[in-house]
């Protein structure tokens, strides 16, 4: 039992001595540099201890009804942490505070994917946001951010109070606070548990930004640095829809919930979509399609196969490096705090390797095959046909047909004004329009 | 081993070519020289496995077969068959012809250029090969990357819009194409009891009526937009002019043929009941597209539109040999995207070439058969072959596929089952009249005008006669002794043929169909 709680969450203990000496060593004044070096560092080593357990095969319930780590919690933990070293590796160095609140909102990751309880699964969600709003202040030295931060705040504070009250009353309808039986609650579909349900996941549909609880997320992603976005958008978000899965489990939901969710991501698919071809600001079009995005992760809710669960562990890890790999590029090639996609025009002559990244990793988001992102979008529509939702499956590949313009947009703009390489003997003639 | 990874290889070929081609010095020949190995490697193999492959064997040895994504039933299965045979070859015959015509073009230097010119040919030979639907979607979609983005940096003044329409127009119509291809392996789930996504599992199930239909149209719309058919060509005149001249050449002579294999390795297989229902309304918009192409082609005074134009006339014959679903409109329309895609890149590279030579000037050219004998030449080859002249592949196919529509129309027509098919037949034959009127219009402006001593062209140059002498090759095989190529698609046309009886019965007045195919494939003999 004890070596459960030492050796299963070494993790979380990783990440929480890092964060520790973090604090340490800013009180004592060491050099700034070394911050970002000890996240690295500690991250990779959280995933190499992951990835033992995986290896494993260690599976553990260190503490009945609130702690359990199964497999998913593993390949979650592995999935987030590894997103959270791939972004440490490409954002500048930080901070002493940009490090500890990055690796606490980490933590706060590593517990929810811990908790088979709500107790500690509402611990480890205020610690994954709470630390995102200091996140998007810090070092921004804007009004905006402030702004963004503060509508985070507030309309967080509202999805944790409407999760507060799913969570009572699930207690209510099952008398306990762990998980299973609040799924099993769901899933029967008898009415205290399916209000329940609803609002939990509205709770968590807020954080995610899916539609039409998506409203904060445009002027906290725009308002924060590009690397901050980048995070908030991949790593976060990710962990929010892992959540779900962990709480709903693979048993399925009620017809009522699945019809509501089915509706929510239709619609979240299409306004990030439309809403992001307008855009001129690369962090606003991150914004919007990464509702977008949450879209279709929840739309593999639906899912009753079961299969959701490794299709979103699929999904979250290539869409999350994908922003974050997105994110690196456009600070390559736009340096500066601007973020106006103009700036991207005929990057390919100036940076082509950095040019041509970026373009894949968009094209990857429009899901075009043989991109990563294409066997995402896959794995999840997979799923959902086989469990009977062609027509709804169908209506999300129309929308997810308008993310491609922006997307597209983007990655033709890198070659847009590249006069040289235009032959020029190749002018329009007579008539020619 | 060593023949199953022959498809393979044809796609990793290109791929190793482009590498050496991306890590060899700015501008340096080494580029340009391992890309035109690649491509002949390819041709290799590809001639190899053409003269190899034997229709009658149960099992083709050209197989390669890799569980991927075994989960889900996705695996790297290529192989060649009857469908796909003539399409490896034309593919692999173009792209080293078409860069032996640009060779001493203005972007061929370029490590760009060359290295998305072979990542294009692996994944149209991709397309070509897969025999797992889910793979054959990756490279269906993946052969738009490298062609937008040739168009967008290598085109004309307006590539950005062309690019982008191109892109987008292509995309609409692959979007429910994903949809149909995953219901179909969730469809195989239900059947069988695992996913599987491989064609040869697929073409076992039993589909009822309203999965048949959305399969269909489905995958007819992606396809009709690649070949593509009259409502759905808008994005064609603008991308096909604004190209530089070698991608215009290809998307023109093995692009198109992409579409065309769609219909012919989804959806006739996959909804033969909608597909033999719906015959009769896809030869009349073929036929539509047919005429329509004409007729602008008539009017068209730009050289490169009116190929565009004239291109799109004979993508509809293509169609309309498929959906007559009879066996020898098969094989005419097989022969006829062999026919259309080389002729058509004949065409274009031709025009290439002189607009290589005389820059925007090329559009007033005239009296080449003075000034450039050996240019004029070519070209009226390429010309008489796309107005189906005897003798040339464009005679053979097309005297199929319209042999077809008529036995097919008028046994619809003696079966009381309307006179629409009859009318197309007819209309047609109509298109011939008028693919000939344009054709020789075109060859007299470019040929015989008066020249007015401004032009001084330098004629053809020994590499680039060397380029197009495959493709006369080809043309004159097949117009002289087609029996040989169409043996080697003859499982197709059989198993294709079956369903026209749905369609309409055949009354005992016709011969047989078996009997009209050896007519049709001996009377160039």
């Amino acid at each position: 039992m004890a070596s459960d709680l030492a050796y299963g969450l070494l993790p979380d203990h990783l990440l929480l001595a890092l964060l520790l000496v973090l604090m340490l060593l800013e009180t004592i004044g060491a050099r700034e540099g070394i911050a970002s070096v000890l996240l690295r560092f500690a991250l990779l080593g959280a995933c190499a201890v992951l990835w033992q357990q995986i290896a494993t095969g260690y599976a553990a319930e260190p503490l009945p009804g609130e702690i359990r780590i199964d497999r998913f919690a593993l390949l979650a933990k592995l999935v987030i942490l590894a997103c959270g070293l791939l972004w440490s590796l490409v954002s500048p160095r930080g901070t002493y505070k940009s490090a500890f609140l990055a690796g606490s909102s980490l933590l706060g990751a590593l517990v929810i994917m811990d908790s088979a309880g709500f107790v500690l699964f509402f611990l480890g969600i205020e610690m994954l946001s709470l630390p995102a709003f200091a996140l998007i202040v810090h070092g921004a030295g804007r009004g905006t951010a402030a702004e963004g931060a503060f509508k985070y705040l507030l309309l967080s504070a509202v999805a944790s109070a409407t999760m507060l009250f799913g969570i009572a009353l699930g207690y209510g309808a099952t008398g306990s606070l762990a998980m299973a039986p609040f799924a099993d609650a769901v899933h029967t579909g008898a009415p205290p548990a399916v209000a329940a349900g609803l609002l939990v996941a509205s709770g968590l549909f807020l954080k995610a930004a899916v539609f039409p609880f998506h409203g904060w997320a445009p002027d906290a992603y725009s308002g924060a640095r590009l690397q901050v976005t980048g995070l908030l958008a991949s790593v976060v978000k990710g962990t929010v829809i892992l959540a779900l899965v962990r709480i709903f489990g693979t048993v399925g939901l009620n017809a009522e919930t699945t019809a509501i969710i089915t509706v929510l991501a239709m619609l979240s698919i299409f306004y990030g979509n439309f809403a992001a071809i307008r855009q001129r600001s690369f962090k606003r079009l991150i914004a919007y399609s990464s509702i977008a995005h949450a879209g279709y992760m929840v739309f593999a809710l639906v899912d009753t196969t079961g299969g959701h669960a490794s299709d979103l562990l699929w999904y979250v890890a290539i869409y999350a490096s994908t922003v974050i790999v997105a994110c690196a590029a456009f600070a390559v090639l736009c340096p500066g705090e601007g973020d106006d996609v103009q700036a991207l025009d005929g990057a390919f002559r100036a940076r082509p390797v950095t040019a041509l990244v970026f373009g894949l990793a968009m094209l990857s988001l429009a899901g075009i095959p043989p991109l990563p992102g294409f066997f995402a979008k896959l794995f999840v529509f997979t799923s959902v046909v086989a469990s009977g939702y062609l027509a709804a499956a169908s209506v999300a590949f129309v929308g997810s047909f308008i993310g491609v313009t922006y997307y597209l947009a983007l990655s033709f703009r890198l070659f847009a004004g590249d006069v040289q390489s235009a032959p020029a003997e190749r002018v329009p003639l007579r008539g020619e329009p | 081993m060593g023949e199953a990874t022959v498809p393979l290889l044809l796609l990793v070929v290109p791929l190793l070519g482009a590498i050496v081609a991306a890590l060899s010095a700015r501008e340096s020949w080494l580029a340009r020289a391992s890309t035109m190995v690649a491509m002949l490697v390819v041709l290799a193999l590809a001639l190899r496995l053409f003269l190899a492959y034997e229709p009658a064997a149960d099992a083709s040895p050209f197989d390669f077969n890799l569980p991927w994504m075994p989960a889900l039933g996705i695996n790297l299965h290529f192989a060649v068959d009857g469908f796909n045979v003539y399409l490896v070859l034309l593919a692999a015959l173009l792209f080293p012809a078409v860069l032996g015509c640009t060779w001493g073009s203005a972007h061929t230097p370029r490590r760009l250029y060359l290295v998305l010119m072979l990542v294009l040919e692996s994944s149209l030979l991709g397309t070509f090969l897969a025999q797992n639907v889910v793979l054959f979607f990756v490279f269906w979609e993946a052969v738009l990357i490298p062609t937008g983005v040739l168009i967008l940096v290598y085109g004309g003044e307006r590539r950005q819009r062309a690019a982008i329409t191109f892109f987008l127009y292509t995309m609409a119509g692959s979007v429910l194409l994903l949809a149909a291809v995953i219901g179909l392996g969730a469809e195989a789930l239900r059947q069988t009891g695992t996913w599987s996504f491989e064609l040869g599992v697929l073409y076992g199930l039993r589909l009822d009526w309203n999965m048949q239909m959305f399969v269909f149209i489905a995958i007819m719309l992606a396809c009709l937009v690649k070949v593509p058919l009259v409502p759905f060509h808008a994005w064609l005149p603008l991308a096909y002019y604004e190209a530089p001249p070698a991608v215009t050449a290809l998307m023109a002579g093995a692009l198109s043929k992409m579409g065309a294999y769609g219909i012919l390795k989804l959806a006739l297989p996959l909804a033969p009941d909608v597909a033999a229902a719906a015959g009769p309304a896809m030869a009349a918009l073929a036929v539509t597209s047919l005429l329509y192409g004409a007729v602008l082609a008539l009017r068209e005074e730009n050289y490169k539109k009116l190929i565009a134009y004239s291109s799109l006339s004979h993508m509809g014959y293509v169609v309309l040999g498929l959906f007559t679903l009879r066996e020898v409109a098969v094989h005419g329309a097989l022969l006829q995207m062999l026919s259309h895609g080389v002729a058509v890149v004949g065409l274009f590279a031709l025009l290439g070439m002189l607009e290589q030579r005389l820059g925007p000037s090329y559009r007033h050219v005239t009296a080449l058969s003075t000034a450039a004998p050996r240019f004029a030449i070519w070209l009226m080859l390429f010309v008489l072959t796309t107005v189906a002249l005897p003798l040339t592949s464009g005679f053979t196919a097309e005297f199929l596929i319209l042999f077809g529509a008529f036995a097919q129309g008028l046994a619809a027509w003696q079966a009381q089952a309307g006179t629409l098919q009859l009318t197309a037949a007819l209309l047609a034959v109509t298109g011939m009249v008028l693919g000939a009127t344009y054709m020789l219009r075109f060859a007299r402006a470019i040929l015989f005008g008066v020249d007015a001593g401004a032009h001084r062209i330098a004629d053809l140059r020994p590499a680039e006669t060397a380029s197009l002498l495959p493709l006369l090759l080809v043309i004159l095989v097949i117009g002289i002794a087609p029996a040989a190529v169409m043996s080697k698609a003859q499982s197709v046309a059989t198993q294709l043929a079956p369903a026209r009886t749905l369609a309409a019965p055949v009354p005992p007045a016709l011969p047989a169909a078996p009997a009209l195919a050896s007519i049709g494939s001996t009377h160039g003999k």
